[in-house]
């Protein structure tokens, strides 16, 4: 074979590009970051109506983000390199305060520019909201979208009355086998699971209390008639009354159900329960600024405009699922809500059901409880 | 002067050989390495303990997989059995309608899967398309079929139809049509041509269109969360739970090599056993 000068030209270019490929290659074509955000996040964030104005608002700024389908999901991103690709990350505020601080994948936030903010949220968030620190008192993020998470119900098939009354317990009457579903959010199930055997899921659960949860999450799996992780399949056997209730849930899950006009699908928090009385969950997701080694300044802006009435409004019902938001303490947001919406988000309730919840934490027996609940699920 | 030349080939073709290394063998380099290293952790830079495999003995992954390499093998076997006469029709019999058959096929695949199974659960479920309907009409209702083992099988073999069709057609299509005639000339059962004729110098077609969809169905994940209400969990579902909300890098990666290497290992094995390329139209 002879290589005609040709040839060679055209293979030491393919070379060349083959290099520029690689991660060092990367670094060398590309720039500074002052003016390129990216946004690792729940859905929401990454839809035109809140990034569009941003994008305005920062002409010639290249804007990008993506929605993550769980908090492990994004947080593994961070794990496997591309700390160097984000800038802001939003998942619930345990996976920021338990994985992402304590690995260095986020940095805190300017406290003096971003204190300021919680004045205005719902009294809940305006203390400020506690678990938006660290044990260190650095501010890992800012609170924006949150909600009762519990389980879901058609209040045709059973009262909301009933089913509060009756809160975990509900699930183990031998009248509900095969009338349920569980929404298999995994790390969810446990909490719910654990609070169903009347363990407190945030402490340690010793052997016995390990039995009494592998009986439960055994007989609620042998009792569901579906599991899936998709909400709207799960809203779907709802309304269609393939099902009467589903095992984790809440605002989250049911509202884009309510918001279509089922408002007999209702998001339900115990009125009493195992842990000081409380026996409902709350989620609160917190937007923490990525430990990227090139920080673009635009992060800690995008955060701040995410603040402004409109843009909360528009977080609040993105696409897919409505959420209350802990701007809604400010009438100004408060105002931009109509009636329709607010009963989505079950607004009439959303006091009394976060009073009767527990903030959502690091599960401290996670290792030992989800080796038994997937086994209960895989048999 | 020859030998220079002969090795600028090879030269030349190192650069994308290094790039197809990097691209395509590093990621599973990873996965094996990370399939070994103690529970939990995030790096390679651990001193391996096998605790995964541990793990996947005394936690019962095996039933994942079985239940997965099961389905695979049943979806195979019925996957066969329906394309095997449609496939023979496409090859001989159809002439111009095996065209508009395979643009029906090739169109599904147009459509995302998860959409596609998903219009199943509207058609299937309780109040859906049919049963609905149904009850409308007659006022009789019936459970709906979803949220079980068959509907996964059922899933399987609808999604994966086009893997074994294809090749089946192009298997069946090398069977010269002079042997068929000669053996019935012969005195040859219809059985007996099926039996002796056609399946063995099908065999190819057989063999791919089987290994295809097996080792699809084998990391099928999508039928059994969305018909099957993971009505069972496959090996891919806990694959996937491992990496996320297990946070257990090792395990997952435990679980994936077990799946490449009994996968890697039927293929390996089949392939070996058929001629390819005399179904890629090579001559030798």
């Amino acid at each position: 074979m002879k290589l005609t000068r040709r040839q060679f030209t055209g293979r030491a270019l393919g070379t060349l590009g083959a290099v520029a490929l690689t991660p060092a290659g990367a670094a060398w074509a590309a720039g500074g970051r002052d003016n390129e955000m990216n946004i690792l996040c729940w859905e929401g964030y990454n839809t035109d109506d809140v990034l569009g104005p941003f994008r305005k608002a920062h002409p010639g700024a290249s804007v990008r983000a993506e929605s993550g389908t769980s908090d492990p999901d994004m947080i593994n991103k961070l794990r496997a390199g591309e700390i160097n690709v984000w800038d802001l990350i939003n998942v619930n505020q345990p996976w920021a305060r338990d994985q992402l601080y304590p690995e260095n994948l986020i940095r805190p936030l300017n406290k003096e520019r971003f204190m300021p903010y919680f004045e205005k949220m719902s009294p809940e968030f305006a203390k400020p909201y506690p678990l938006a620190f660290a044990d260190d008192g650095n501010l890992l993020g800012m609170p924006q979208r949150y909600g009762p998470f519990s389980f879901v119900v058609n209040t045709d098939k059973i009262s909301r009355k009933m089913a509060e009354d009756e809160g975990w317990n509900l699930f183990l009457d031998p009248a509900m086998k095969d009338r349920y579903g569980i929404l298999t959010y995994d790390n969810w199930n446990v909490i719910h699971m654990c609070l169903t055997a009347g363990l407190n899921p945030f402490a340690p659960v010793d052997e016995a209390g390990q039995a009494k949860f592998r009986t439960v999450a055994e007989q609620l799996f042998d009792g569901a008639k579906l599991l899936t992780d998709d909400l709207v399949a799960m809203n779907t056997a709802l309304i269609n009354g393939e099902i009467d209730a589903y095992f984790t849930g809440g605002t989250y899950t049911a509202s884009p159900a309510r918001f279509d006009g089922a408002t007999n699908i209702r998001g339900i928090t115990p009125s009493s329960g195992p842990v000081g009385g409380k026996g409902g969950v709350v989620w609160v997701e917190l937007t923490s600024a990525v430990n990227n080694p090139h920080p673009s300044p635009l992060a800690e802006a995008f955060l701040e405009f995410v603040q402004q009435p409109e843009i909360c409004k528009v977080v609040a019902f993105a696409e897919g699922t409505y959420n209350p938001i802990a701007q809604m303490g400010n009438p100004e947001v408060m105002a931009l809500f109509d009636k329709d919406e607010l009963d989505a988000i079950q607004m009439d309730s959303l006091e009394e059901e976060m009073a009767r919840s527990l903030d959502y934490a690091p599960v401290a027996s996670y290792d030992a409880l989800i080796d038994i609940y997937t086994k209960a699920r895989r048999s | 002067m020859e030998r220079v030349d002969r090795k600028l080939g090879v030269l030349s073709a190192l650069p994308l050989l290094a790039l197809l290394a990097v691209s395509f063998l590093a990621p599973l380099m990873v996965i094996a390495i990370f399939s070994v290293m103690p529970q939990k952790v995030f790096s390679l830079l651990n001193v391996p303990d096998f605790s995964s495999f541990r793990v996947i003995v005394e936690q019962g992954y095996y039933r994942s997989l079985l239940w997965s390499l099961g389905m695979a093998a049943v979806a195979t076997v019925l996957l066969f059995l329906i394309c095997w006469p449609l496939a023979f029709g496409m090859a001989k019999v159809f002439r111009r309608f095996s065209l508009v058959l395979t643009v029906a096929v090739v169109m599904s695949l147009f459509v995302s899967e998860n959409i596609r199974l998903f219009g199943w659960v509207l058609t299937l479920m309780k109040g859906g398309l049919i049963e609905g309907h149904l009850r409308a009409w007659t006022g009789v209702g019936f459970d709906s079929p979803l949220y079980n083992v068959p509907i996964i099988v059922f899933g399987l073999v609808y999604v994966y139809l086009p893997f074994m069709l294809f090749p089946l057609a192009q298997g069946i299509s090398m069977i010269p049509d002079d042997a068929r005639q000669a053996a019935a000339d012969l005195g040859a059962s219809r059985a007996r041509i099926l039996f002796e004729i056609d399946l063995p110098l099908a065999a190819p077609g057989i063999v791919v269109g089987s290994l295809l969809t097996f080792v699809l169905a084998a990391g099928a994940v999508a039928e059994s969360k969305i018909l099957g209400g993971q009505a069972v969990i496959v090996i891919a579902d806990d694959v996937e739970t491992a990496f996320t909300f297990g946070q257990n890098w090792p395990l997952g990666s435990a679980l994936s090599v077990l799946l490449i290497l009994i996968i890697g290992g039927l293929a390996v094995f089949g392939v070996s056993r058929v001629d390819l390329d005399a179904i890629m139209g090579r001559r030798k």
